[in-house]
């Protein structure tokens, strides 16, 4: 039985919408901002970060100021309602959602906290009910109108991949009839910082797979797509073909030298489809820009392709890595590159990384004869997702 | 779909030394208080490091995650103004970090995923494996799921009013599951149901058959204190249950505000 992508919805600093985004990838520009702007924060670091405030987005999806939903979970309704327009779904069937997120209402819990840390009897409460993971799937549900199974998933930065995966084990055994899935994550003062402290944040716009390379900037947005048994579909974007899920098992934030975890769950994602790596036309890689994750994710691919890499980029240089959206970011972007054959640039590469050598794909190119789309999600604790897409 | 339970192991049942279950003292000095009592508990339930290499799955499950990190690490950025912190907790503080311990113990590469849903994250991770098991993509799985309670969280929880009723607990709960019966099976759990409203006990008992009150566990996690995966600890007890004789165990959650799911035990054979 087929698994097919029938709608898709996304925000990242790009913007709000499918089109939107892909307007400004078309036209090279970037969403990294020199600083934040709207996150409280000392640190004068790029970010890719959506020229919005939180309440902008609760006035454009029409939702009272007073609701309070954490940034994460209004980035997350805005896509979760495109995805669901783009593929008229039925509200009345049953529907599920797989939604993940790593830092869930840390935006809220963070001013908070600021109160709290002084005298324990201060601090909005409003501002940490909102603070589990479960509480943004659950505003999805309210705000969306979605009624049947979820759940919520957060493995870092290979979140939204798994939700991917997981959804489309409810669809084979029929507990749902169309799922959404996908991933949303807001900047945070926590992540900034965290990534700040392990001294992988680029001071300027990150270069993915560039030799001169410096660390990622931080992103935020969400990503996700609504499935549905192909029996049952009208029409769709391309198929879910195979997926897999495996560990790295090296560090709990670094990635083996040989790219161990990438490699496998590259290599178990097509076979599941049934696909040999020569069938791959096309790779959204994790590619973060930092020095550890693009060499290791070099070695996988050459491991798995040899002298014959396919054509691949790294789309953060346009949105920063939006942690467990990522997954679901790119997932978008991987379906719509399949379904109108387009090849992403990896803004800002120059040249090569040694001893890989290995060259993304540098000008935007559509209307190519894509068959088969790869996209790679891999985070801390060694979690690396793979997804096969196709037409 | 179905799976088979070789063994189930709380907290309190960790008997080895904590050394021979991380041996890794450089991992072990790293851990939090939750991550270190989770990632030991698991690996005391596989039977030893040497065993997880025979997974073929590690799913995890928490609703709160590493609170006592990330609340040490949002302190340091708050007190010492975003200024030479410690990555340590940062690191320590995602929610896939016990699972990730525990494949890095053995370096085990197979499928690793963690569930975050308030009081459902056991029942969905739970939901995962039997899904894995009836597709034949796992034979061999550990399961597990942890919370820490921490002063700041128990503080903010009381000023919500949630502890007039029950107090806050916290714990850590692994289980060993498999594809096939073994010589080593102790249970079977045989359906698991996510409900849209809540059903009586009465219901629950029709719905399900039940005439025997050993038979059926309703709304019993709050015995373990307040805490999202506090129902594992009642799948615990039912599997001990069944040990003790029980044909078949229908354990019924329903916790606080959130919808109700039912998971059915039966004994082997």
């Amino acid at each position: 039985m087929g698994i097919v992508v029938t709608g898709v919805g996304l925000v990242s600093a790009l913007g709000v919408g499918v089109e939107q985004n892909l307007a400004s990838i078309r036209q090279g520009v970037s969403g990294i901002k020199s600083k934040p702007e709207y996150l409280r924060t000392t640190n004068e670091v790029p970010v890719g970060e959506l020229s919005m405030s939180n309440e902008e987005l609760h006035q454009r999806l029409s939702i009272s100021p007073g609701e309070h939903l954490s940034r994460t979970a209004l980035l997350a309704i805005l896509a979760v309602r495109e995805a669901l327009e783009d593929a008229q779904v039925d509200l009345t069937r049953r529907v599920g959602l797989i939604s993940s997120t790593s830092v869930a209402g840390m935006d809220l819990t963070e001013h908070f906290f600021e109160d709290f840390i002084e005298d324990e009897s201060a601090g909005r409460l409003r501002d940490v009910r909102m603070h589990d993971c479960a509480a943004t799937t659950q505003a999805i549900m309210r705000y969306c109108g979605i009624k049947g199974y979820s759940t919520t998933i957060s493995t870092a930065c290979s979140s939204g991949a798994n939700a991917v995966i997981m959804g489309a084990k409810l669809l084979k055994h029929g507990i749902v009839d169309c799922v959404v899935v996908g991933g949303s994550d807001a900047l945070s003062a926590f992540t900034l910082n965290g990534f700040k402290s392990l001294m992988i944040l680029d001071q300027s716009p990150c270069r993915p797979f560039d030799a001169t390379r410096a660390g990622l900037n931080l992103g935020e947005g969400a990503g996700y797509l609504v499935m549905q048994r192909e029996e049952e579909a009208m029409k769709w974007y391309c198929r879910l073909a195979g997926s897999a899920n495996r560990n790295d098992a090296y560090h709990q934030t670094a990635s083996s030298v040989e790219g161990d975890g990438a490699y496998l769950a590259m290599a178990e994602a097509l076979a599941s489809a049934g696909l040999s790596p020569e069938d791959v036309d096309y790779i959204n890689v994790h590619g973060t820009g930092t020095m550890n994750n693009d060499a290791a994710e070099s070695a996988a691919m050459l491991r798995l392709f040899a002298d014959a890499v396919p054509a691949f980029s790294s789309t953060k240089a346009f949105t920063g890595h939006t942690l467990a959206a990522a997954g679901g970011v790119e997932a978008v972007l991987s379906v719509m590159a399949l379904h109108r054959g387009i090849l992403y640039p990896n803004m800002n590469f120059r040249e090569p990384i040694e001893p890989y050598g290995l060259v993304p794909v540098v000008e935007f190119t559509q209307g190519r004869d894509l068959r088969c789309v790869v996209s790679n999600s891999f985070g801390f604790g060694g979690n690396c997702s793979s997804l096969v897409f196709t037409r | 779909m179905r799976c088979y339970i070789e063994r189930v192991c709380r907290q309190s049942d960790v008997i080895s030394d904590v050394k021979q279950l991380i041996p890794d003292a450089g991992l072990r000095r790293r851990m939090s208080r939750v991550v270190k009592s989770a990632v030991a508990t698991g690996v005391e339930c596989v039977g030893g490091v040497e065993r997880i290499e025979a997974l073929d799955a590690i799913v995890t499950a928490t609703g709160w995650g590493c609170l006592a990190d990330s609340e040490r690490f949002l302190r340091n950025v708050i007190v010492d103004k975003e200024q030479l912190l410690n990555p340590t907790p940062f690191i320590q503080s995602t929610f896939n970090t016990v699972g990730g311990q525990i494949a890095l113990l053995k370096h085990n590469h197979c499928y690793n995923v963690t569930y975050v849903n308030r009081s459902h994250s056991f029942e969905d991770a739970l939901l995962d494996v039997l899904l894995r098991i009836a597709d034949a993509q796992s034979e061999n799985v550990l399961l597990g799921a942890f919370d820490e309670q921490t002063p700041s969280q128990q503080r903010i929880m009381e000023r919500m009013g949630l502890f007039r009723r029950c107090q806050c607990g916290e714990g850590a709960v692994f289980a060993l599951v498999t594809a096939k019966p073994t010589e080593r099976s102790v249970a079977q759990v045989s359906g698991i149901e996510f409900l849209a409203e809540s059903i009586s006990k009465e219901q629950v008992a029709k719905r399900y058959g039940v005439t025997a009150e050993e038979e059926l566990m309703y709304n019993r996690y709050a015995e373990y204190g307040l805490y999202p995966t506090a129902s594992a600890q009642v799948f615990a007890e039912a599997v001990e249950r069944i040990q003790q004789g029980v044909e078949r165990v229908v354990v019924y959650n329903e916790y606080l505000g959130d919808s109700p799911t039912i998971i059915e035990l039966k004994c082997i054979g």
